[in-house]
């Protein structure tokens, strides 16, 4: 039996990645870039051996064949360089085994769609090897059984999350979008990698089994841990103040919009927090910033949702919304409920996602109720107008996050002036560029 | 004879490391390096890999860096003088080494690294063939590695260098963040490239500092996957430059539709650069940060911040140069010499990214042990 789940966790997470590896060299050694049908084939075989696999940990962690297996599956070592190891090992539990089903089945699923959907555009090739990866990630994050792993699972993620936002690269705005979408995941990610150091220097192991000591941490400890690991969920499932990115995510494909910021990848940061539970739990400073942002980013979310002109930037902030509640409920110790809330709302934004490019069609169909004023604007009409305008800009989210880091690119340009003086000087060549 | 087993093998995998990166230029331009050059500089990183003492290893660095200097001297004098002067140091740290002086010895080593790794603000040799000659460039940074592994393995043990650990961490560290401050305002590829190369620089530094302190592995797999991202990088640059002219930034882009190997193996090389999953600059990074934590927590935050800013910078410049409306291009796409020279980099990255332990294991045993 355990060679059995041993081989089901290892193909969940690879076989995906085998069939980008397989694409992958085709394009980069073949005469030709492979067809839509040889590509679609290729990744398609990888992400349905990926959900038979996941399928498969699911049965033996249920116990239905024989005993029921749970907990750190070894793998041996990544890496061992005397006491320092990076260990191989994979966790099932119920909350893995969850993610891992629903994520394999929806990718797969998503694949499917997508290859009707993107017959004959430009970019298919591209798409179905980012889904490859992008399974490939999920698997990794929902069965991580120590940080190191997570984090590679969570940059794979974020880098297909950012190719995707600039699948159209056509024009200007997707580009720039994934742009301001990858600083916001990178700069959020940090926090993650501080927090993988600081666990392996506070615990003595980066595995999620360590958090089981983080009792013996000091408060002070335990706390910076957790708010490390909440900034880094707050940028993956785009919280205030990171919520500027998801919008412009809305410029990729509506199947990966559906996949990423529908269903897997914007609950990404909740199944972190989901992970390191223990932590948290210990640090009722860090649980109570969660509420407070999940809380804010909900009023903020469904404030927007109400003005919004465009069906899926509506849905992003209707999404936004519910996360915001999900967070606030991980944050209160409602682990269970958030668990069946995350999938729950992940299926139901998948469909409505997906249905998005016929919405105007539907509105044409079945008529459009226009609304009565609302209890704000008859109470305090001046207030209501406040936040009209206010949910119009978005809180200009973008404009502050522009401000506080432009002393950062002045400090840069300040840095090349001198540096372009350095080379000068020293320059034997005549004058450096 | 198990122990005997890794003490041969760091050597001979840092060597192969070496000549890859020599010989990829070669394959994958059009113009010929001469044969006398290649064996004379694959002969002088094979005595520094194999020398058993320091002088012999150092004399071989030096000669390699003579051999750079006079290529190099065609396109940057700049770069050759650099090089001249890093092989002058290499001969001086020979000399203290023979006169048992390993102070100075580490002194000039550390210097020597931070000449041929570009470390700001020693950096203008290096940015000089960064952006006249990205293929010496890449051929150089393979005795770099040399020059890292003969430090690690014959300077690095002295008490001098764990008293000078936290200066270098600190100081690499802050480096590395003033250069990905300088690759995110950059206007053309190759200005990019300078800056991802000073960035690298740091981080080499940081992490020679660190290894001080025991993570000698640690730092010869940065050396490594620096010297493989970057020399990647600087051929890719190069192919794009040989079919479009120079690629600035404020340009039509648009060239992923035209060169879409080209655009992926650039994608791949600057994400190694960056730490993607899967690549040895992935394992690199983590190394690097666990070994910085142990000496400076406050420069494991700022390599971390750097690493992130260069993140952005490369997506940036990936942006500028590959992305937007396809501009159509009667040049092809890599030809089949330029296309094996980037697979062979991209799989030995993806092979040091998945097991590390291939040249790590065997690397700190050799490089732990005395000199």
């Amino acid at each position: 039996m355990s060679l059995v789940i041993r081989m089901a966790l290892a193909l969940a997470i690879l076989s995906p990645l085998a069939g980008v590896a397989v694409v992958g060299v085709r394009v980069l050694l073949g005469d030709r870039q492979p067809g839509e049908a040889t590509t679609a084939r290729a990744i398609a075989t990888g992400l349905i051996a990926s959900v038979l696999a996941s399928l498969a940990v699911l049965w033996v962690f249920l116990g239905i064949t024989g005993q029921a297996i749970d907990g750190d599956i070894e793998f041996g070592d990544w890496l061992r360089i005397g006491d320092f190891v990076i260990p191989a090992v994979l966790r099932v539990d119920g909350i893995s085994v969850t993610i891992s089903v629903f994520a394999s089945v929806l990718t797969a699923l998503i694949a499917r769609f997508s290859r009707t959907y993107l017959h004959k555009e430009p970019g298919f090739v591209r798409f179905f090897v980012l889904l490859g990866l992008f399974a490939t990630g999920t698997q990794l994050v929902a069965l991580a059984g120590a940080l190191e792993l997570f984090f590679a699972g969570w940059e794979i993620i974020g880098i297909s999350s950012a190719f995707f936002i600039g699948f159209f690269h056509e024009r200007g705005e997707p580009v720039r979008s994934s742009i301001r979408a990858f600083a916001t995941y990178r700069f959020s990610d940090a926090g993650l990698l501080i927090a993988t150091v600081v666990t392996l220097e506070f615990l003595g192991s980066a595995r999620f089994s360590a958090f089981e000591r983080v009792g013996t941490l000091e408060p002070t400890q335990a706390t910076v841990l957790a708010l490390l690991f909440l900034l880094s969920a707050m940028g993956k499932s785009a919280q205030l103040p990171f919520s500027g990115w998801l919008p412009r995510a809305m410029e990729g494909p509506t199947p990966s919009s559906a996949l990423f910021y529908g269903a897997v990848s914007i609950h990404a940061g909740l199944f972190l927090l989901l992970r390191v539970w223990p932590v948290l739990e210990v640090s009722p400073v860090a649980r109570a910033a969660g509420v407070a942002v999940g809380l804010a980013t909900a009023v903020y979310a469904a404030a927007v949702v109400r003005v919004h002109t465009d069906a899926k930037g509506a849905l992003a902030h209707a999404t936004l919304a519910q996360v915001g509640l999900i967070l606030a409920e991980i944050c209160l110790g409602w682990t269970a409920l958030a668990l069946a809330h995350l999938v729950c709302h992940a299926l139901l934004r998948l469909g409505q996602y997906l249905k998005a490019p016929n919405m105007i069609h539907d509105t044409h169909r079945l008529g459009h109720e226009p609304h009565g004023p609302s209890q704000l604007e008859r109470w305090a009409p001046k207030l209501a107008d406040r936040v009209y305008a206010a949910s119009l800009h978005r809180l200009r989210l973008d404009d502050r996050i522009d401000v506080a880091f432009s002393p950062v690119l002045g400090v840069a340009r300040l840095l090349e002036r001198a540096d372009r003086w350095v080379r000068r000087t020293l320059s034997l060549d005549g004058a450096a560029s | 004879m198990t122990s005997l087993a890794p003490t041969l093998s760091a050597p001979w995998e840092a060597l192969v490391v070496c000549l890859l990166l020599l010989v990829a230029p070669a394959i994958a331009s059009q113009k010929r390096s001469p044969l006398w050059l290649l064996a004379g500089l694959a002969a002088s990183v094979a005595v520094a890999l194999f020398a058993p003492g320091g002088t012999a290893a150092y004399l071989g660095i030096s000669f390699s860096a003579v051999l750079h200097a006079l290529v190099a001297w065609r396109w940057s004098r700049t770069g050759a003088v650099t090089l001249a002067v890093s092989g002058v140091l290499a001969l001086a740290i020979g000399t203290a080494l023979h006169f048992e002086q390993p102070a100075p010895a580490f002194a000039l080593s550390c210097l020597a690294i931070a000449l041929r790794a570009g470390v700001l603000p020693l950096h203008a040799g290096v940015a000089s063939l960064c952006e006249r000659a990205p293929l010496v460039q890449t051929q150089q940074l393979a005795s770099t590695i040399a020059l890292v592994f003969v430090h690690l393995r014959h300077v690095d043990h002295h008490v001098l260098a764990i008293e000078w650990a936290p200066l270098l961490v600190r100081y690499g560290s802050l480096a590395a963040l003033a250069a990905a401050l300088i690759a995110l305002v950059q206007k053309d590829l190759r200005g990019f490239y300078r800056g991802t190369t000073a960035m690298h620089g740091g981080m080499l530094l940081a992490a020679v500092g660190a290894a001080s302190i025991g993570n000698f592995a640690a730092a010869l797999l940065v050396a490594v996957a620096m010297g493989l991202a970057l020399g990647g990088l600087g051929i890719m640059i190069t192919s794009l430059e040989e079919r479009t002219g120079s690629a600035a930034f404020g340009g039509p882009g648009g060239r992923a539709g035209a060169f879409p190997r080209l655009a992926a193996s650039f994608a791949l090389f600057g994400g190694a650069g960056v730490g993607l999953p899967g690549t040895a600059g992935f394992v690199a990074d983590d190394l690097l940060l666990h070994a910085l934590w142990m000496e400076s927590p406050a420069s494991t935050i700022v390599m971390i911040l750097s690493s992130a800013l260069l993140a952005v910078a490369t997506l940036m410049a990936f942006s500028c140069v590959f992305l937007g409306r396809t501009v159509s291009s009667l040049a092809p796409d890599l030809y089949p010499r330029e296309r094996v020279v980037a697979v062979t980099l991209v799989s030995l990255l993806l092979v040091l990214g998945f097991a590390p332990g291939v040249l790590l294991g065997p690397a700190d045993a050799f490089l732990s042990g005395p000199p």
